[in-house]
């Protein structure tokens, strides 16, 4: 079934239009990758579907509800869930704290945690190979072990929609196969999953589809070996001359 | 978050043996003699009144310090609670005074009261943050000073209030406790109002609600993207911390017996509990009731016959220290120190 | 009676664009806001004070006098404020509380609580203009406030020294990555306040009655224009001021010198709240 769907989103910023009449959809189950140059707009996409900006048209519409300007505690409640390129931890709190607040609110609230809590976290916190560190103060873990961390967090609040923002960024090629290991888990945990992939290491080889944004806008939409041969997406990452050469 | 037992847990894993068993033994011993030295005070210093007065109003102000960190939690700092303190108090006086109802009921009267100013100030400065927020609070206290100082019908205007009940008689069974004129009474009844409140905070701090206090302090953003709804929370934080607040005017109301606006609004009751939670640690839960403990009577039996002007100098002088060189407090860095 | 309020208005408006154009440039550039700013201004007062009536000192000789201390105090300030971290706006609010603590109660040990006042004698008398009299010390007050605003802002908008603060202000990054010395820029800030409070300092002593705890609400006061006019505008400063001048005149009238501070809070709440950024200036989302 049709997950998420986008109708003609715009986001302006006072003169700058960040975002240009988007559209596309995805089904559930899919993992789309979410690919293009920097300033391109991926970013700025996720804030609009995980609720941290409102778009300045058009709608979104997540398993046939409305989520268009939607405040991002309701869009998590609803099944939305995503990482943060800078993975924000609760830098204070342990790793196994930090995933327990998601376990805690991400459907709703109620006052103390539960057994059913930490367990859940400690569970998901071996998913992703950071259980070692359980009680380990989040501010003193290395960048791989945030980024885990990170998703352990949302993955936490039981999500139907995993946005993934730079989840591979900086990693080396063995890291990225262990990153592709663990997103195809997330999957099989019956996870959708968009990825922003601005290096185009991690989206080539887990994505069922890739969407290429510049400039705001959308220029291309199809599976990866189609994407990556595409001249408009050529172009926008590497600049005139290299299309003029693939002629 | 620290506490007696489970220190940087929200839940333990395990609760056997740990490499740092033998530090949290040392802090939670000292805590222990601190209570039974609270505790047998009285005894101690033999009767002394003025000695037992100056740690009654210590504890007092300990009170105080926890009612703001209750919204310290979450990582705002408030510069007028004063606001709070001085609404608690006029609220039971007047009340007291001029309707004779026991200071038992005005007294939580005043907490709730404060709470509805609280309420006032959340719905308008919620939005803000940090700096921002801070300002606005030191802002804020203004307008209840002014309005209780103009008010001459209703408050007696700069007068102040004299002659208010003292703090309330306790009938048990056939015993008869004047606690109002009995300085160890008073002594006692604060007492136990501090250690009320420092379970009260203990148990915030474990609880769903403090767990999203701590993430709204730590990551706004992913605390929001993972489901709090970050104005309610710091709106509920503050109306408890203002309530509590309101308690600790109403008992100093009844304490002192007289009260005026230039002096529960006064700024020394905005800076005292904002001193004593960062100098204790906005991340422990008896850090700030420690460092009043600690710092009004040094103040009082130090400072004070040295400068009978100027002797609050100390509270300043501590906090910057603080900010600079110690700024998860002294408490804070006691437990956090590996 | 509304001719003297607005002429009240205006000069004490000037007067306070004079007070918190130093707040605004320090914090600007460096982004501490100083808490302490009231209490530096009243700390100037109580120097030229003391020089006026236990040294007999010249009213005007006062001047450079107090500049000169205000001038250390502000290194020291810029020494401690440079010991903080981020968020450099909150902590530098925490610390500069901290100095407050201290100056109030350094001034109560110095110069106890009784209300000091300099009395020059020329600002006592005054002279009548369309019909509403307008004293000397309120001339004064605009005159010298209009000349050393002017001043400013030639300095901020007509010398590369200026460019490069305005520069600083804007994006201490872009700046620093343009060449500008951007802890230079702090330190020429910090400079310029201190020369500000300075000259305000004793005028502020000669037209005010001065104690302890009454730097408080000048502090309000040099906030709450800031926050009005935003970060680092300095034209929407003296409009700020003014506005600020004539609503406590006006108020005064209608209700009362007893509710001049409370109008001030009142105001520095709702430009907090409708715009954090300053009302002249852009909102960030």
């Amino acid at each position: 079934m049709t997950l998420l769907q986008l109708h003609n989103v715009t986001k302006t910023f006072g003169e700058i239009r960040a975002l240009n009449g988007i559209d596309f959809s995805i089904t559930e189950g899919e993992i789309v990758g979410l690919v293009g140059p920097n300033g391109a707009g991926k970013t700025t996409l996720f804030n609009l579907l995980s609720g941290r900006f409102r778009p300045s048209s058009g709608r979104i519409i997540f398993a046939g509800t409305e989520i268009t300007g939607l405040k991002p505690h309701a869009i998590c409640r609803l099944g939305i869930s995503r990482t943060f390129q800078s993975s924000r931890p609760f830098a204070k709190m342990t790793a196994l704290d930090n995933v327990i607040v998601g376990c805690v609110f991400g459907k709703g609230f109620y006052l103390r945690p539960r057994r059913e809590d930490k367990c859940t976290a400690l569970e998901i916190l071996g998913m992703v190979g950071i259980s070692h560190k359980a009680e380990t103060l989040a501010g003193d873990f290395t960048l791989s072990e945030l980024r885990r961390l990170d998703l352990a967090r949302a993955l936490a609040t039981r999500p139907r929609l995993l946005l993934l923002d730079e989840v591979a960024a900086g990693f080396s090629p063995v890291a990225v196969k262990q990153a592709v290991k663990l997103v195809l888990r997330v999957r099989d945990r019956g996870v959708t999953m968009l990825i922003i992939d601005h290096f185009l290491n991690l989206s080539l080889k887990v994505s069922d589809r890739l969407i290429a944004l510049d400039f705001g806008e959308k220029i291309a939409e199809g599976p990866p070996g189609e994407i990556m041969k595409n001249r408009k997406v050529i172009k926008a990452y590497l600049g005139l001359r290299h299309e003029e050469e693939h002629e | 978050m620290q506490n007696g037992e489970e220190p940087n847990k929200i839940i333990s894993i395990e609760k056997n043996s740990k490499p740092r068993v033998k530090r949290r033994r040392v802090d939670e011993g000292g805590l222990v003699l601190l209570f039974f030295v609270l505790l047998l005070l009285p005894v101690l210093v033999r009767h002394d009144d003025y000695i037992l007065q100056v740690f009654t109003h210590a504890l007092l102000l300990a009170t105080l310090a926890l009612a703001w960190n209750i919204l310290g939690i979450s990582g705002s700092i408030s510069l007028g609670h004063a606001a709070f303190f001085g609404a608690g108090a006029y609220t039971s006086a007047l009340l007291s005074l001029e309707s004779g109802i026991s200071p038992w009921l005005t007294i939580p009267l005043g907490g709730l009261l404060s709470s509805g100013l609280g309420l006032v100030m959340g719905l308008i400065c919620m939005r803000l943050r940090g700096a921002y927020f801070a300002l606005a609070t030191l802002a804020f206290v203004e307008i209840p000073r002014v309005i209780t100082d103009n008010w001459d019908g209703l408050t007696r205007g700069s007068l102040g209030l004299v002659g208010l009940p003292g703090l309330p008689s306790l009938h048990l069974g056939s015993w008869y406790i004047h606690i109002g004129s009995s300085v160890a009474a008073s002594y006692y009844l604060v007492l136990i109002h501090a250690l009320f409140l420092s379970g009260l905070v203990g148990f915030i701090f474990h609880s769903n609600l403090g767990i999203a206090l701590q993430a709204i302090r730590e990551e706004e953003i992913a605390a929001q993207s993972i489901g709090i709804r970050i104005e309610r929370f710091r709106l509920f934080s503050l109306l408890v911390s203002a309530f509590f607040a309101g308690v600790s005017g109403a008992c100093y109301a009844h304490m002192v017996r007289y009260i005026g606006p230039e002096l529960v609004y006064g700024i020394h009751f905005s800076a005292a509990p904002m001193i004593f939670a960062l100098c204790g640690g906005r991340l422990t839960i008896v850090g700030p009731a420690l460092a009043a403990l600690i710092l009004y009577p040094v103040d009082q039996f130090i400072f004070h016959p040295l400068l009978p002007a100027g002797h609050e100098f100390l509270y300043g002088a501590v906090l910057v220290l603080v900010v600079i060189y110690l700024p998860r407090g002294f408490w804070g860095s006691i437990r956090k120190a590996p | 009676m509304w001719t003297t309020a607005l002429i009240s208005g205006i000069s004490l408006g000037s007067f306070y664009t004079l007070i918190a154009l130093g707040f605004a440039l320090i914090y600007g550039v460096t982004r501490n806001f100083n808490l302490a700013h009231g209490e530096l201004l009243v700390l100037a007062g109580y120097a030229a004070y003391w020089l006026w009536k236990t040294w007999t000192i010249p009213f005007l000789m006062t001047f450079p006098a107090a500049v000169i201390v205000m001038l250390v105090a502000c290194f020291v300030l810029q020494r401690l404020f440079s010991r903080l971290g981020e968020p450099r706006e909150l902590n530098s609010i925490v610390l500069s509380f901290g100095i407050v603590i201290l100056l109030q109660n350094a001034m109560l040990f110095l110069f106890s609580s009784d209300y000091r006042l300099i009395r020059v004698p020329a600002f006592g008398k005054g002279l009548f203009l369309f019909d509403a009299y307008i004293s000397n010390s309120q001339l004064i007050l605009l005159l010298l406030s209009l000349v050393v605003i002017g001043l400013i802002s030639l300095l901020m908008n007509r010398t590369y020294l200026g460019k490069a603060l305005r520069a600083t202000i804007q994006d201490k990054e872009a700046a620093a990555l343009a060449g500008i010395h951007v802890k230079a820029m702090g330190t020429i800030a910090f400079s310029l306040g201190a020369v500000l409070i300075g000259l305000a300092g004793p005028l502020y002593g000669a037209t005010h009655y001065l104690y302890p705890s009454t730097g408080h609400s000048v502090t309000l006061l040099a906030i709450t224009i800031t926050i009005f006019a935003g970060v680092g505008r300095m034209r929407g400063v003296i409009l700020a001021g003014w506005i600020l001048g004539l609503a406590e005149s006006v108020a005064v009238i209608l209700l009362g010198a007893s509710w001049r501070e409370m109008v001030g809070a009142v105001l520095l709440i709702s430009f907090l709240f409708f715009k954090p950024h300053g009302i002249l200036g852009k909102g960030e989302q």
